[in-house]
């Protein structure tokens, strides 16, 4: 079990590095410079102002060392300085970060409260009506990008009904109450686009649980229903499932980005796009690799997490 | 039925839809009696097991199933649930995947004795220990605490003997237990079978294809045919004399040795029916080397005869045949 | 942020499955997305001026005269569709065409290269994979910007790791199965394989992952151009039509869901093409 735990943790940290390494050399292709473009505006700009910025931004070392200090930073908790504000990029991801992890850990938790429950209901109802309906809604759901819906809900709710807010972001511990006001539409904007994959699979899972023998087993035995249902077919259908967990969670951090920008929520997300609009890739670079590290960091919970829901999995031991 | 009867089976019938795989099955079942119910796949054998444990999803039930006293087809599913694993259990025939994967196997056990017995986890667990050990699995202690994958199949089927024992039921149905687990093996299971059911007196209804192990547990054997039971009796008349002409192409068809290697295996031509598509009269006729007429057009009804039941239009004419080459029918 | 469940469906259907064809589906879906090709294709000759303002006609409601309404300015909403559709579809397409491309020649490498190069491409597939796809599209347009043509290449790469994927997977399907054996036996050269035997045996799964890949171009393209990365002034895809649509949603619902509409009626037919070429599972129950 500690090998299989090491071995993944090792291959997580690899394609971390892996994907700094990729997303820093992109950034560092382009062809313009960033801060002549960001003194491009005053035109004539003094040659030594631009070597002293070009400098300090370290724009004038090797490559090789400016990803060095870059990383170097990161791993120390300095993202290192924004190229255009006077805030560090660890201030302005520090003031952000919270907006982005409370959104995207209420929208997994809602759509695993919207999915689980259908995906049940729907496998012991298998071939009902109620089922048809809930299965052709997710076809149609899996359709609608999660911008898409964020408008559609917009448009519903904050715009013909004036029952929520369409945009804007308060901080829990300042009003809890005006904080879960906004987060609602943007929640359950990523739940509902995320939800259709989780009962897709988990659907499909269950009904071939169910058939198994040790369900039977477990009848024969005079089970409760409901306990035959949950302790014993659900616990099993969920392990596969996980991996759609895995991809439930990457869906919904890059879909971060574009929700938060069409609610107006000052999060990670939101904080990319302005960053690429200024062109501070001191920043983008940073928010990108968070972003990217939170992915892989969930998938590797997940399947840390089968190692413990799958007891065949642990001794080594081939699955099923 | 007298008190002693445990489990009286009356004219049950199980129907999917406008489909009926078993038609009219009906037999009584004594304190510690050992009824073997033989047929081939297809025949509605393990279909009639599930039926009386109702397990059998989706299906239309209909007819009585009197379990000491009560009918199990007119329970509440609540009720029902507290009868299932109580007084009456089953042993399956895939002992590999009978069991919860993701459970230990002592988990499985205490959950079975907690559901019909008044034990604490405490309790629960030292008697799931005890009941490994009267099973025969070795160090019990350990292995209460492993996963089924941990197991052989010969002791995965002693772990599923020893759920369904673990109340003490008044019958135990086993469909078809040792059809997937090795000759040694299958041996042993039916020597414990054998020890656990004298030692509680449990009536068993064992369901087989397998004749010599009917043969050597059961004292009553019925064999079904197109969802109806066609021939009942003693074990021992019933190989000395099967009436039925089924019954005799089945004990013809199980392989002797002893036959000479030019003698072709005799074999029953053709394949049992579909349970959609049921010849008329006698399901048997098509294959049956002695049909008439009459067992084209008429339905031969179970009838008693000399002790046993045969369902056959023949039945008196093949009794008398045995009589007459002075074989006790 | 393209749908990872489109990417399952097609690591599915990467085994092969009779695609089934003529069916109501499959029918209707080409029919509606040749009828919005048509559209966006013919629709500005025939449709008015897409940059025509009349400030007297502001925020109209689809009439005779205007068949979706008018936008802020007075131009007209249908034309401007049509006109924005062009653009979109033209960038869908060629991401489309150019994530078909190199992925097929990325998973043609892996598969028939084996050992190293195959470990090194899929590792390069993984990595690209580990970073979510609109955050990714923000790093290539942050350096490269955003023209019609860079957008179509920029999201073209994007869609590619995938498509290696399912390639690679499929064609080591194809390569263990009885006719290749027995071609090379018969001195097939590598090339003449592919070529001749493997690429039309696969041509179904490719379907289902140029049609997937279509979708998430779009839904890409929508996105970029939404948040102002895409597109840009004075040409206006379906994306940067829902922004302006949304700046003003609260005066006027129309210019904010029609082009929603446009965006989601084309996804749908294409994930309904893909499903339907894939021979997907029917969702109404599995046997058994």
């Amino acid at each position: 079990m500690l090998g299989f735990v090491v071995r993944r943790a090792a291959t997580s940290i690899l394609l971390l590095v892996a994907a700094s390494v990729l997303v820093f050399v992109i950034l560092r292709l382009l062809p313009g410079d960033p801060i002549i473009t960001r003194l491009g505006a005053t035109a004539g700009a003094n040659p030594e102002a631009i070597d002293q910025l070009r400098r300090e931004a370290g724009l004038d070392d090797p490559i090789l060392q400016q990803y060095l200090d870059w990383i170097g930073g990161v791993l120390t908790g300095d993202f290192g300085q924004s190229y255009f504000s006077q805030f560090s990029v660890t201030d302005l991801i520090g003031r952000r970060i919270g907006a982005t992890l409370e959104l995207t850990a209420v929208s997994i938790l809602f759509s695993l409260l919207i999915a689980v429950p259908a995906a049940v209901f729907c496998a012991l109802r298998r071939g009902s009506w109620l089922d048809r309906l809930v299965t052709t809604g997710s076809t149609v759901g899996m359709a609608l990008p999660q911008f898409l819906l964020g408008i559609l809900l917009i448009l519903v709710f904050a715009v013909e009904l004036r029952w929520l807010p369409a945009r804007g972001y308060v901080p829990f511990v300042d009003d809890p109450g005006e904080n879960v006001r906004r987060m609602v539409l943007p929640a359950l904007t990523l739940a509902i686009a995320a939800a259709p994959l989780i009962l897709r699979y988990l659907r499909a899972s269950m009904i071939e649980v169910l058939d198994s023998s040790y369900i039977r087993t477990a009848e024969g035995k005079g089970v409760p229903h409901r306990r035959v249902v949950v302790a014993h077919a659900l616990r099993n259908a969920l392990i596969p499932g996980l991996t759609m967990l895995g991809m439930v969670v990457g869906y919904t951090l890059g879909g971060v980005v574009i929700v938060e920008y069409v609610f107006g929520i000052p999060g990670l997300g939101s904080l990319a796009v302005e960053s690429v609009f200024k062109r501070d890739y001191a920043v983008l670079q940073s928010v990108v690799l968070l972003i990217s590290a939170l992915f892989i960091l969930t998938t590797l919970a997940v399947d840390l997490l089968y190692g413990v829901l799958d007891p065949r999995l642990r001794n080594g031991g081939a699955r099923g | 039925m007298t008190t002693d009867t445990v489990l009286d089976v009356r004219d049950l019938r199980v129907a999917f839809g406008p489909v009926e795989p078993v038609r009219g099955v009906s037999f009584e079942l004594r304190r510690g009696e050992r009824l073997g119910l033989v047929g081939e796949s297809g025949s509605g054998k393990s279909l009639t097991a599930l039926a009386v444990m109702r397990l059998a999803r989706r299906a239309t039930l209909r007819g009585e199933v009197l379990l000491e006293g009560r009918d199990l087809l007119r329970l509440k599913p609540r009720e029902m649930e507290k009868v299932r694993g109580g007084r009456v259990a089953m042993v399956y025939q895939d002992p590999m995947s009978a069991l919860n994967p993701v459970y230990t196997v002592g988990r499985q056990l205490e959950e079975a004795i907690r559901l019909h017995t008044r034990a604490d986890r405490r309790a629960a667990r030292e008697r799931a220990v005890e009941l490994l050990d009267d099973v025969g699995v070795p160090h019990p202690r350990q292995r209460v605490d492993q996963y089924p994958h941990e197991f052989s199949g010969g002791m995965r089927q002693r772990v599923m003997i020893a759920m369904a024992m673990c109340a003490d039921p008044a019958v135990l149905i086993c469909d078809e237990p040792t059809t997937a687990l090795d000759v040694t093996t299958q041996a042993r299971i039916m020597d414990l079978l054998d020890r656990l059911v004298e030692e509680h007196g449990t009536a068993v209804v064992l369901i087989t294809h397998d004749l010599g192990v009917a043969a050597g547990f059961c004292d009553a054997i019925q064999v079904m045919y197109g969802g109806r039971i066609v021939e009942r009796a003693e074990a021992e008349r019933l190989y000395r004399a099967p009436v039925h002409p089924y019954s005799e192409a089945l004990l013809g068809a199980a392989v002797d040795l002893s036959l000479e290697l030019g003698v072709p295996i005799p074999t029953i031509g053709g394949a049992p029916p579909l349970a959609g598509e049921l010849p008329s009269g006698c399901s048997f006729h098509p294959r049956c080397p002695v049909a008439r007429d009459v067992c084209r057009a008429e339905l031969p009804a179970l009838e008693p005869l000399s002790g046993r039941s045969v369902a056959c239009h023949l039945a008196a004419e093949r009794a008398a045949t045995f009589e007459e080459s002075d074989v006790p029918v | 942020m393209a749908s990872p469940a489109l990417s399952l469906g097609a690591r599915f259907s990467a085994r092969r499955r009779a695609p089934r064809h003529g069916s109501r589906t499959t029918i209707a879906a080409v029919t509606v997305l040749a009828l919005i090709v048509l559209l966006c294709v013919v629709g500005p000759w025939l449709a008015q001026d897409p940059s025509a303002i009349d400030n007297a006609n502001r925020f109209a409601s689809p009439s005779g005269a205007h068949l979706f309404g008018t936008d802020e300015l007075g131009r007209d909403l249908f034309a401007r569709l049509v006109d924005g559709g062009r653009i979109s579809l033209a960038i869908g397409a060629g991401a489309t065409a150019v994530s078909m491309l190199l992925g097929a020649l990325w998973g043609f490498a892996a598969a028939l290269g084996r050992g190293l190069l195959d470990e090194l491409l899929m590792r390069l597939a993984d990595v690209t994979m580990a970073i979510p796809q609109l955050l990714f599209a923000l790093v290539f347009v942050a350096a490269f910007g955003a023209s019609t043509a860079g957008l179509a290449l920029i999201i073209g790469i994007l869609l590619t790791p995938v498509t290696a994927r399912m390639v690679r997977s499929a064609v080591l399907g194809e390569l263990q199965s009885d006719y290749t054996q027995a071609a090379l036996a018969y001195g097939a050269t590598r090339t003449r394989l592919v070529l001749r035997e493997v690429l039309p045996n696969i041509s179904a799964p490719l379907g289902v992952q140029a049609a997937i890949n279509a979708a998430n171009a779009i839904i890409l393209e929508a996105a970029l151009s939404f948040v102002g990365l895409g597109v840009q002034p004075p040409e206006a895809s379906w994306g940067t039509l829902l922004q302006q649509g949304y700046q003003k949603m609260y005066l006027s619902t129309t210019g904010v869901i029609f082009p929603a509409l446009a965006i989601f009626l084309t996804i749908w037919m294409l994930n309904l093409l893909a499903d339907q070429l894939g021979g997907t599972d029917d969702l109404r129950g599995r046997a058994g």
